[in-house]
């Protein structure tokens, strides 16, 4: 049929590049630029051995004294138990109460939704030190509680050890992230196969299991990948409660190379390999599962409802449930943190006079603060919409099955999530400098923004990929048969089913704008320092109680842009 | 004849003294004018760039009062590119890679200063543009003369000396008559109580072990780190809370800074300068000054350089850090008498420049092999 259309076309249409193929070869050649070179750069870096400045001399020293340090491997051993052991049941966790926010009548899920997003940009550092407040044995608020109760002997927590990091990653970032990425694809799962279980003759649980989970495998899998590896690269909460226990994870190892004068970024980037490898392991399993021919269409023009569950009697059990995890491992130290932000010193009540308004005085006073927000909120727009369309046609394109590359593409794209932050924002820095594109980008508030983006792109296509993987082909194709252009059906008909996913991760993009450090560091000017790094002059400077002041302001920006973000992605998915 | 030739002489002498004076203070304010007038000059082609970029540690004194006085004075603007030594000398490396020379100014920590900045020839010489009278006048100086650290006395200058603090107590836990030399650190009753920034990373831990290991010896240091239990960690508010809440209440490293606060609110906290067994220390922190080469701005850079050099700029600098400078008329009346140096007393340099380039690298290597052998 191909071949009979392609010989009756006239030459020049048959000549003309499909545009397709023009999408995917652009895009290929984007990502080849600005996920390959940087990697490249890096890569090449790390062989060599001479002092900046000198001729370049080439050898496998660095890679041989990074993993013949002492305690590299052992290092590697702890990283990886970690996350493994914090993945499962935050992975648990986080398809539960996706589930029964997005496809049960369990009450109060929106309200349980938005503390998800609010908790995901709450400024860890500050959060884990509020844990220590609750939980170290000498001084710690829970322990003082526990030691009045009868039996009870000497402190019961512990915040320092293997225990203690995996509860206090519980806390801080565990199930949010995974929450705010899984809700969108389970809203826009149809009941009509649930529907269907039902009339089988099928419980709750084993719809849950048999149908719903094996039908959104994609968007898990991919949130799986994505937390393991995060896991994998996971440093602050481990700096402060593994070190006093002598515990050391391997991106300690690569923060020591980088700490290190003269710097030793061959060294840093010789074990951030390890993460590449384990990336292409796990993309290995990711894809084979994907082509067993599996389908995860739910959304088809077929009918589509969205019913919900009807849980009945667990419904307040289940809220509640939900609502006691929220309290007990985001509202307790929150709340601390927001105190924090009040205190002369951070977690001493025991002072005179404690309580004062000094830090956010200073903070609102600071000159460079109001040019800092400026730059901030440029800087978190550009890189939410530049993220959303940019991924979204990524996605478009890697779901299409009419690309040939699309492997490849998706590889590139995968890069940034497995390189270290600054060894990225170095990477990065390389390629504008050595590229015409210096002049436009470099040191300004849109150079940070690219970066951002590029920063994003795992996160972003992945989202969308799981989006698309969901929509049936016939929804395009109808639209297609009914005589609308494809910007006509792209508009009217995908968009509107995206909404949600494009809100959601261009909400994200937003909050990850405002509180990276790592990838703008070495960007930024004077001019351009967004708020983030006003947040590490102050950590760096030990001012605690003003980082807390200024991270509390940055979820309150993140939540009102949430509540914006979400009524305008509903409005556009026609819900509201 | 004599005698007239003696009176002469006498004369002669007395005219000559005269002429020596008048002439030799005639030429000194004629020198003085001209200096001047060069540094006038300076400072108008410096207004005339319109900014100064300087490089440093993101520190609250230098953005809430040093950046303000300085624009103050002289109506340059300064851009502050802040952050921590190895990344803003990476960026600066790209940077330069790439032809582009962002920076003027660096105030760098010995390490960077001596191992990078100069090691890898990113500044230029700065004693030929230290001009400001105040600045070029020796008798300003505790040394008689400006202090440059580099073996070429040219390219680095060391504006601070402050002794060193060697440890922190928690006096309600321990007693300053318990700790009298270093071997009562030793004691089994301070086992778990001593914190200490992570000795077998990069900083201030293991530089500071670096200089036991060479002062007290090997198995000191493997006393101390390992059979202590002394508590390790990166960040430097955890130590000081410790201190604070006397769950470690002996702390190695922690910083000046961070615990004058904790003596304003009434914690019992005291800084132990000295202890029989090692040699009290030196150290020119917080930072020092070298001029970066190529600089897009030289004249504004030349100007902030004499300025922060001089009393007003150093002066600002020493209240709010808390560090003894070099300069003679900087008041020191807000330092805790133990940073200053005494006269007569033999210190042991932490910012000499041989042990910074070489000594400490070889001492730490050797501490980090003794604590992974350990583990």
């Amino acid at each position: 049929m191909d071949s009979t259309t392609a010989t009756t076309l006239p030459r020049w249409r048959r000549l003309r590049p499909r545009p397709i193929r023009v999408a995917e070869f652009s895009f290929l050649i984007f990502l080849a630029v600005a996920m390959g070179l940087p990697l490249l750069f890096l890569l090449t870096g790390s062989f060599n051995l001479s002092a900046p400045g000198k001729p370049a001399l080439y050898g496998l020293d660095n890679w041989i004294r990074a993993f013949t340090d002492g305690g590299t491997l052992s290092a590697l051993g702890m990283s990886f138990l970690l996350s493994v052991v914090r993945l499962v049941p935050a992975m648990i966790l986080s398809v539960l109460f996706a589930w029964l926010i997005a496809r049960t009548d369990m009450p109060g899920g929106k309200f349980i939704e938005a503390i998800c997003w609010i908790a995901y940009f709450v400024p860890d550092f500050p959060l884990v030190l509020a844990w220590i407040l609750l939980l170290d044995p000498n001084f710690g608020v829970l322990n003082g509680v526990a030691k009045s109760l009868p039996g009870v002997d000497g402190a019961i927590f512990n915040p320092y050890g293997f225990w203690g990091i995996v509860w206090v990653h519980t806390s801080t970032g565990g199930i949010w992230f995974k929450v705010i990425l899984l809700v969108p694809v389970f809203r826009r799962l149809g009941a009509t196969l649930e529907e269907a279980a039902r009339v089988a003759g099928a419980n709750t649980t084993t719809m849950l299991w048999r149908i719903t989970l094996p039908v959104l495998a994609p968007m898990i899998l991919a949130v799986s990948v994505l937390s393991f590896i995060r896991g994998l690269q996971s440093f602050n909460t481990e700096l402060l409660l593994g070190t006093p226990a002598g515990i050391y994870v391997y991106s300690t190892k690569i923060y020591d190379f980088l700490q290190r004068e003269p710097r030793a970024y061959g060294e840093a980037t010789a074990l951030g390999s390890v993460f590449l490898l384990v990336l292409a392991v796990l993309l290995f399993f990711y894809w084979k599962f994907l082509r067993g021919g599996k389908k995860f269409t739910v959304v088809t023009g077929q009918g589509y409802s969205t019913l919900k569950v009807k849980l009945g009697k667990w419904r307040h059990v289940a809220c509640a449930g939900c609502l006691l995890y929220v309290a007990v491992t985001m509202l307790l130290p929150l709340t601390f943190l927001v105190i924090g932000s009040f205190m002369r010193r951070y977690g001493f009540f025991n002072i005179a006079s404690p309580f004062t308004l000094n830090h956010w005085h200073n903070m609102l006073s600071d000159p460079i603060f109001l040019i800092a927000l400026k730059n901030s909120l440029i800087i978190a727009s550009a890189t939410a919409v530049g993220g959303v369309l940019l991924y979204s046609a990524l996605a478009y394109l890697l779901v299409s099955r009419r690309t040939i590359t699309a492997p490849l593409l998706e590889s590139l794209c995968w890069i940034p999530h497995v390189l270290p932050g600054i060894l990225l924002s170095l990477g990065v820095l390389w390629l504008f400098l050595a590229t015409p594109l210096r002049f436009f980008l470099y040191g300004s508030v849109w150079g940070i923004a690219v970066a951002l983006i590029l920063a994003d792109s795992p996160v972003t296509t992945q989202a969308f990929k799981a989006g698309l993987l969901q929509l049936g082909a016939d929804l395009e194709e109808s639209a297609r048969v009914s005589g609308a252009s494809w910007s006509y059906t792209y508009r009217r008909v995908l968009l509107p089913l995206l909404a949600p996913i494009a809100a959601a991760v261009g909400l994200m993009n937003f909050g990850s704008a405002l509180t990276s450090i790592s990838t703008p560091v070495l960007l930024y000017s004077h001019q351009s320092r967004p708020l983030a790094i006003l947040l590490l002059e102050y950590s760096f400077t030990g001012e605690l109680e003003r980082a807390a002041a200024l991270g509390l302001l940055i979820t309150v920006i993140i939540a009102v842009m949430m509540l914006v973000g979400r009524k305008l992605g509903l409005q556009l998915a026609g819900s509201e | 004849m004599r005698i007239i030739v003696g009176r002469n002489s006498a004369w002669a002498k007395a005219v000559l003294v005269f002429v020596l004076v008048f002439v030799g203070n005639s030429e000194g304010r004629a020198q003085t004018k001209a200096s001047e007038k060069d540094w006038l000059a300076v400072v108008e082609a410096a207004k005339k760039e319109g900014k100064v970029v300087v490089a440093g540690s993101p520190d609250p004194v230098m953005r809430n009062e040093v950046i303000p006085k300085f624009t103050a004075r002289f109506g340059i603007p300064v851009e502050f590119v802040a952050g921590r030594s190895s990344q803003i000398v990476s960026r600066v490396e790209t940077e330069r890679a790439s032809g582009i020379f962002s920076i003027d100014v660096f105030l760098a920590g010995p390490d960077t200063s001596a191992n990078e900045l100069y090691n890898d020839k990113m500044i230029d010489p700065l004693k030929p543009l230290l001009i400001m009278p105040e600045v070029a006048d020796g008798s300003k100086w505790k040394n008689g003369k400006v202090w440059f650290a580099d073996p070429q006395e040219q390219f680095v200058v060391r504006a601070f000396s402050s002794v060193a603090t060697l440890l922190f107590i928690n006096t309600d836990h321990v007693k300053p008559d318990e700790l009298r030399g270093m071997k009562d650190l030793l004691n089994p009753k301070w086992r778990g109580k001593i914190s200490t920034e992570d000795p077998t990373a990069t900083g201030a831990g293991s530089n500071k072990a670096a200089r036991f290991y060479l002062q007290v010896g090997e198995e000191f240091v493997k006393n101390l780190y390992i059979d202590q239990k002394s508590v390790r960690t990166r960040e430097r508010r955890q130590m000081t809370d410790w201190l604070a809440r006397g769950t470690q209440p002996i702390c190695l490293d922690c910083r000046e800074d961070d615990v004058r606060p904790l003596v304003k609110d009434g914690f019992k906290v005291l800084e132990i300068f000295d202890m029989t067994g090692a040699a009290p220390t030196i150290n020119g922190s917080p930072w020092m000054l070298s001029l970066a080469n190529k600089a897009p701005h030289p004249k504004a850079a030349q100007v902030f350089a004499n300025w922060i050099l001089a009393k007003e700029g150093l002066e600002t600098y020493a209240r709010g850090y808390g560090s003894a400078t070099l300069r003679t008329d900087v008041d020191e009346s807000f330092l805790n008498p133990g940073n200053i140096p005494k006269k007569g007393v033999k210190y042991f340099d932490d910012t000499d420049w041989k042990w910074i380039v070489g000594g400490r690298h070889e001492n730490r290597e050797k501490v980090w092999k003794l604590l992974k052998a350990a583990k």
